[in-house]
């Protein structure tokens, strides 16, 4: 699509990359996210197949394995799963992963329907826990870990990126305005400045 | 309350619906009493002051049907699996099932 | 000694930091405290004893006690739109400026004029608002409600919006110790060696509980200085949080706890970004309940007069605050606890008039007391007090001799203790009575909460510090961080000894049981006698223990009270039961974030701000935000802004935002015969490359949701809900995959947030998308025609979805998008469709057209129609199984009696229709057995030039051309309809298939 005169929008476009002291917040674009659920009684011959193009193995509890090229697989349910990468202008992940995984997983984009943002600094535990009612301490949020839960009344998916003490989270796009505002009022008291 | 959903892990009360009796199965509509048994599926419920098996939805979470056994007097759990394994079970047990 | 400013301040002694003053009004006159003070303590400083007046019998008051169980010193702290009423003087910490205004009084403090209510007793005894207001009727509401509330009541509200915030938190801990005194420390500091993640919680600004107040050494320390050395080590611990000025106000399941942190109660106004509150919900694996416990008073003549104050208070005034409450004090105690507030009020210069001990040996404890104080001891009663603003004497009736009046300022009374119970009974569990402490003790208490020190009745020092270092180790170890039982320092044992004395029976005057209530002793009596005996009916008859300090220091005295009257034991009278809020809790900390525009989340369409700026009025469907209609400069009224959207939709070309709409994907080799049992129609035979309208049911038999479903493979649907009901048809599409029929290769995901989907609707539809449409796609009608649908590329290269759908009735497409292009497309829709003058509508010409064509909507699936009701019985597929179809068959839904949709026109064609209004027959009398339907929707038809309607009716589609009456008492309308077949607009539907 590279050739379109259609110009894409984020749905956080005005409020992008708020960054001070204590709270890190960084809108993520150009990130694709595809749903994959396995077919009856393929999980097996999927894991195989993903581990096969990917090097890694899918996991059936909520953790995420990253490939060598930056592909991650996050377990968002039973014989579900999202692949999230930062994908080259062109290439569409979906299409991808469709024609991969043909007769042995369902595949539908997700790329548009989740705005993405990550929350990292010191206190970026103490700033969601004003909205998420899970535990995020390292002792029970390790890296790696992906739970689906909600924020404030919002519907998110959020993980700890392997080698990183920063959480990414996803709510659904219609939904961003709400949530950023909730976000940025829970950040202001840790010495967030939206830019 | 908090419920152990077997895929997500401990979460609270607020991110769950409520169905009601995990005992019912949907009845068979092509037999000849499917009316009456359909009646009873639909509407007939005891109320239960005990162990009681019932259907939950984590709905905010990863939207799987959950079979939860609860004492209705205390909240106090016993067991929670995925509503999805226990109606391959059935199936697997009564082929007429399903 | 005393400052000038300060009087009862007594030298070197308390908490507080005499270098910080601070100043701060009450009632309109400064005085000045300092920090570390209490308002409560700040006032008995300034010597004000006088803090407000009572609820019902308006009678004046003072302090009772030192914490958050205070019934009496209410105050309305603040002002303007930060006024909070009913706030207790005696936990509110004072700082520079603070300003508070006594309660319930008119028009001053001391000269009270409605305490005519004291003389009006008779009326307002138990349960006068049962009966003393009872007739006529009509007064009620305009007469004697108005009136007691004026007479009758506590502090006013703020009258405007609260400028401050609030938020909630959650956390999570393997231990959570609640309350921060000795045992607490002690269980904290042992439970945070460990390494376990421990949460300390103490409704106080300052660690240390009783240790505050008290003169206890440990190991030669003062209790401050351990306090100090436990604190000092409890910051050095990395896992342990300290949650200071949080009150546990609940227990949950699941060791779940709510927790109000006062963030900026004790500022002036909170920092910037700062909430004033904070409410936690806090999840623990082991709880111990160190809450310690409350005294209470004994009940005895006039034994609510400003003066008269729990004996532990007192030394807690005196060694925490450094105030001296009086000086010439009466104790009135029947245990040895209270006996020692004398040493403390000797300590500080005051003098001891005299100790009355209720128990008729009084204990060796005491006697060396009064030896060492040089008190008088007596062992008998204070029955009465006399002084009306203030103590001024109390009459002591001896148990041997003679009744003598005695002058004090003072009357520290003790009645002994009641362990904290409350949170432990949150979750129904009933406390039991302990006869050697005459008071309720921990029953059966939630799996993974121990009770230990002074909550536990257990008021020994000593053992409240070993209990906390025991079992704070054993809960750490318990949750998988074994640590050993530290070293417990050494205290001397202190005696309790109580023998209980409930009230006084030769009191003369009123005599008072739960003060925030006015509940007396004769109230109890009086609804005993009139045959109230359940300790229920009593609470709720007299109103003993409903305020909103949920009786801390009066239940205990009232139940042991009617125990007295019915001849029965405390445990056969039995308890009411304590609930949440243990203390009262602001409604902004339960709302949090969620107030004001953040009430509830808003969901924004793709084109939310491209329409914004076209001046779209919006209107909230769901969480949605939909723009209702695009005003024109020069357009006044709306009806004229929906009827040129309508009319130019139907001439040229207008565009909606159909974003909203639930989407689905289903997908798997079984998904066509999945959905077969899904929708009361087929599907398994719709084409790949087409979309069919489909109808599902809830098991019941009624109309669960309707919408399109596309098919762009073979194991590959696209379904649409309506907008309201999209997370419930997927929930029940999960719940029939998952527990019907699990054996379904068939995998679901909403799409709803990843497409942008415009209606295009209009004879030049086609037109304008020919324009967008990437080559080679040909949506001529002969190779796109009506229910057709196709995957394709627009704009030069963007990935969308193409379904020749109407709503409308006109030729017309939805264009679906991924949805970051949404807002762009919407602007090039707009710049293509210039040419053919197409224009965007909103959700009222949606509404418009749609009536127009008899389409069902939100107004007739509600929940209560049949397929058939809806005119779309022959949908319902007899050749297959479906969700609904057996329940349908119902005699009752099936019943030919029943109405059904219809479509109605005024017989004037210039009447107004209203929904909601009921058919009549024209001549029938309007009585609900002659209803025979009603009006679901109605619009003003700019094709047909008048109102038009749609509606249930009976018997309907046989009463085509019948005149009957739409009649609508609520709002005054009767109007004569005719009823017509449910379309207005291109019977044929000859339009959308062009």
């Amino acid at each position: 699509m590279s050739k379109t005169s259609l110009i894409a929008t984020s749905a956080l476009d005005a409020a992008k990359s708020a960054r001070r002291s204590h709270v890190l917040i960084d809108v993520l674009d150009n990130v694709s996210v595809v749903w994959i659920a396995a077919r009856k009684g393929q999980s097996g011959a999927l894991a195989t197949r993903v581990n096969k193009l990917y090097g890694v193995t899918l996991t059936s509890s909520p953790r995420l394995v990253t490939s060598q090229g930056g592909v991650s697989f996050l377990s968002a349910g039973p014989d579900q799963w999202l692949a999230v990468a930062t994908m080259a202008t062109g290439q569409d992940l979906a299409t991808i992963l469709a024609d991969q995984l043909q007769g042995l997983a369902s595949v539908a984009d997700q790329t548009d329907a989740r705005t993405l943002v990550c929350v990292s600094g010191d206190k970026a535990r103490d700033t969601l826990a004003k909205g998420l009612p899970i535990d995020l301490h390292p002792r029970a949020f390790l890296e790696g870990a992906v739970a689906t839960t909600h924020a404030a009344h919002i519907g998110v998916i959020l993980w700890r990126p392997i080698g990183s003490d920063s959480f990414i989270i996803a709510c659904s796009r219609s939904y961003s305005d709400s949530f950023w505002r909730w976000l940025t009022e829970s950040a202001a008291e840790h010495g967030l400045v939206v830019a | 309350m908090r419920i152990n959903c077997p895929y997500c892990g401990e979460r609270s009360l607020d991110e769950f619906v409520y169905q009601g009796d995990a005992s019912l199965t949907r009845p068979d509509p092509s037999a000849p009493d499917a009316a009456s048994t359909f009646y009873a599926y639909g509407y007939i419920r005891a109320n239960i002051a005990d162990a009681h098996k019932e259907l939950w939805y984590h709905s905010a979470g990863c939207h799987a049907w959950l079979v939860v056994s609860r004492d209705t007097r205390t909240h106090a759990i016993a067991s929670v699996t995925l509503a999805k394994n226990v109606a391959l079970a059935r199936a697997k047990s009564s082929p007429g099932g399903a | 000694m005393a400052t000038p400013e300060q009087p009862n301040r007594i030298a070197n002694k308390g908490l507080i930091d005499r270098r910080a003053p601070l100043r701060f009004t009450f009632d309109g006159v400064a005085y000045t405290g300092f920090q570390g003070d209490t308002l409560a303590s700040a006032l008995l400083a300034n010597g004000v004893t006088l803090t407000g007046r009572s609820f019902k019998y308006h009678r004046p008051r003072g302090i009772l006690s030192a914490g958050s169980e205070e019934p009496n010193a209410l105050v309305e702290l603040r002002s303007g739109s930060r006024r909070e009423p009913n706030t207790r003087a005696t936990t509110i910490e004072i700082y520079q400026g603070l300003e508070a205004q006594s309660q319930n009084r008119w028009p001053s403090l001391k000269y009270d004029l409605l305490s005519i209510n004291g003389l009006l007793s008779p009326a307002l005894v138990a349960g006068f608002y049962y009966k003393t207001f009872m007739w006529p009727a009509s007064f009620w509401e305009k007469i004697y409600e108005p009136m007691i509330r004026r007479a009758a009541g506590l502090g006013r509200a703020a009258d405007a919006p609260d400028p401050d915030t609030y938020e909630k938190s959650s956390a999570f801990c393997d231990v959570l110790v609640v309350g921060a005194g000795p045992a607490g420390l002690s269980a904290a500091l042992a439970a945070g060696r460990s390494g376990a993640r421990v949460i300390l919680v103490d409704e106080n600004f300052a660690l240390g509980g009783r240790l505050l107040s008290d003169t206890e050494k440990l190991d030669g320390l003062s209790g401050i200085e351990w306090v100090r050395q436990t604190e000092a080590e409890l910051h050095t611990l990395p896992e342990v949080r300290i949650l200071l000025r949080t009150t546990l106000t609940g227990a949950y399941d699941g060791g779940t706890f709510s927790a109000v942190e006062r963030v900026a109660d004790h500022v002036p106004k909170p920092a910037a970004h700062t909430p004033r509150q904070r409410l936690w919900r806090i999840v623990a694996k082991r709880t111990i309940v160190a809450t310690g416990a409350t005294e209470r008073p004994i009940v005895f003549g006039n034994n609510d007069r400003p003066g008269v104050m729990l004996a532990s208070a007192v030394r807690t005034y005196i060694n925490r605050f450094g105030v001296t409450p009086g000086r010439n004090a009466v104790l009135f105690i029947n245990n040895d606890d209270g006996a020692r507030t004398a040493t403390g009020l000797h300590a500080a210069g005051a003098r001891i008039a005299a100790i009355v001990d209720a128990r008729h040996d009084p204990s060796a404890p005491v006697r060396k007391i009064a030896d060492a104080t040089g008190a008088r001891l007596i062992s008998g009663v204070v029955s009465d007090v006399q002084g009306r603003l203030a103590v001024t004497g109390a009459r002591i009736v001896p148990h041997n001799g003679t009744a003598f009046d005695i002058a004090c300022d003072l009357i520290a009374v003790s009645g002994g203790f009641n362990p904290n119970v409350q949170i432990t009974t949150h979750l129904n569990g009933k406390s039991k009575w302990d006869d050697a402490l005459a008071a309720f003790v921990p029953g059966d208490v939630p799996h993974g909460m121990t009770v230990i020190g002074a909550a536990a009745g257990n008021f020994a020092l000593s053992r409240c510090l070993t209990d906390g270092a025991s079992w704070g180790a054993g809960a750490a170890t318990g949750t998988g961080y074994p640590v050993d039982v530290p070293y417990i320092p050494t205290v001397a044992n202190t005696g309790y000894d109580i023998v209980p004395h409930w009230r006084v029976r030769v009191a003369k005057h009123k005599a008072f049981v739960d003060f925030q209530n006015d509940v007396t002793v004769s109230d109890i009596t009086l609804a005993e006698r009139e045959g109230y005996r359940s300790v229920e009916h009593v609470k709720r008859y007299t109103t003993l223990g409903m305020a909103t300090d949920q009786g801390r220091t009066g239940n205990v005295n009232g139940l042991a009270i009617l125990a007295e009257i019915t001849g029965k034991t405390i445990p056969e009278t039995g308890s009411t039961s304590a609930r949440p809020p243990y203390t009262p809790v602001a409604m902004g900390a339960l709302a949090g974030h969620h107030r004001g525009k953040d009430f509830k989340p808003t969901r924004l369409p793709p084109s939310y701000d491209w329409a914004k700026v076209q001046g779209a009025i919006f209107v909230e469907t769901g969480l949605w935000m939909r723009p209702q209609y695009f005003p024109l400069p020069g357009e006044t009224d709306w009806l004229e802004t929906v009827t040129r959207e309508v009319k130019t939709t139907r001439e040229k070309v207008g565009i909606c935002d159909v974003s909203t709409l639930g989407k689905i994907e289903v997908h798997g080799s079984d998904a066509a015969i999945f959905l077969d049992r899904i929708y009361i129609n087929a599907f398994t035979s719709l084409p790949v490359g087409r979309a069919r309208y489909g109808v599902m049911l809830r098991e019941d038999g009624f109309v669960m949701d309707d919408g399109t479903c596309a098919r762009f493979a073979e194991d590959r649907f696209f379904m649409t809900t309506t907008t309201a009901n999209a997370v419930k048809v997927m929930q029940h599409l999960e719940f029939c995959h998952q527990w019907h029929w699990p054996d379904l290769d068939v995998q679901m995901t909403s799409a709803t947030d990843q497409w942008a989907q415009y209606s295009v609707a209009g004879p030049r539809a086609r037109d304008l998308l020919a324009k967008i449409a990437d080559a080679p796609f040909d949506i001529s009608n002969a190779a796109f025609p009506y229910m057709a649908v196709a995957e394709l590329t627009v704009c030069g290269g963007v990935k969308a979805r193409l379904y020749r759908l109407s709503f409308s009735g006109e030729l017309a497409y939805e264009i679906g998008v991924p949805a970051r292009f949404g807002d762009a497309l919407m602007r090039r829709l707009m710049e293509a469709g210039a040419e053919y003058g197409a224009i965007p509508y909103g959700t009222e010409a949606l509404g418009v057209m749609r009536i127009e064509k008899g389409h069902v909507g939100g107004n007739e699936i509600n929940g209560t129609m049949t397929a058939a009701d809806l005119g779309l019985g022959k949908m319902m597929s007899i050749k297959k199984d479906y969700i609904g179809r057996v329940l349908a068959g119902r005699e009752g839904l099936a019943d030919a009696q029943r109405p059904v949709l219809i479509g109605i026109r005024p017989v004037n064609r210039t009447a107004r229709l209203r929904a909601g209004a009921h058919f009549l027959a024209k001549d029938a009398a309007a009585t609900a057995s002659n209803d025979a339907g009603y009006v679901t929707s109605v619009a003003y038809s700019p094709m047909a030039g008048h109102w038009i309607g749609l509606g249930l009716l009976a018997n309907g589609p046989q009463r085509h051309g019948e005149i009957i009456r739409a009649y609508d008492p609520v709002r005054g309308g009767d109007t004569l309809v005719e009823v017509v077949a449910p379309c207005f607009f291109d019977t044929e539907g000859g339009r959308l298939r062009v």
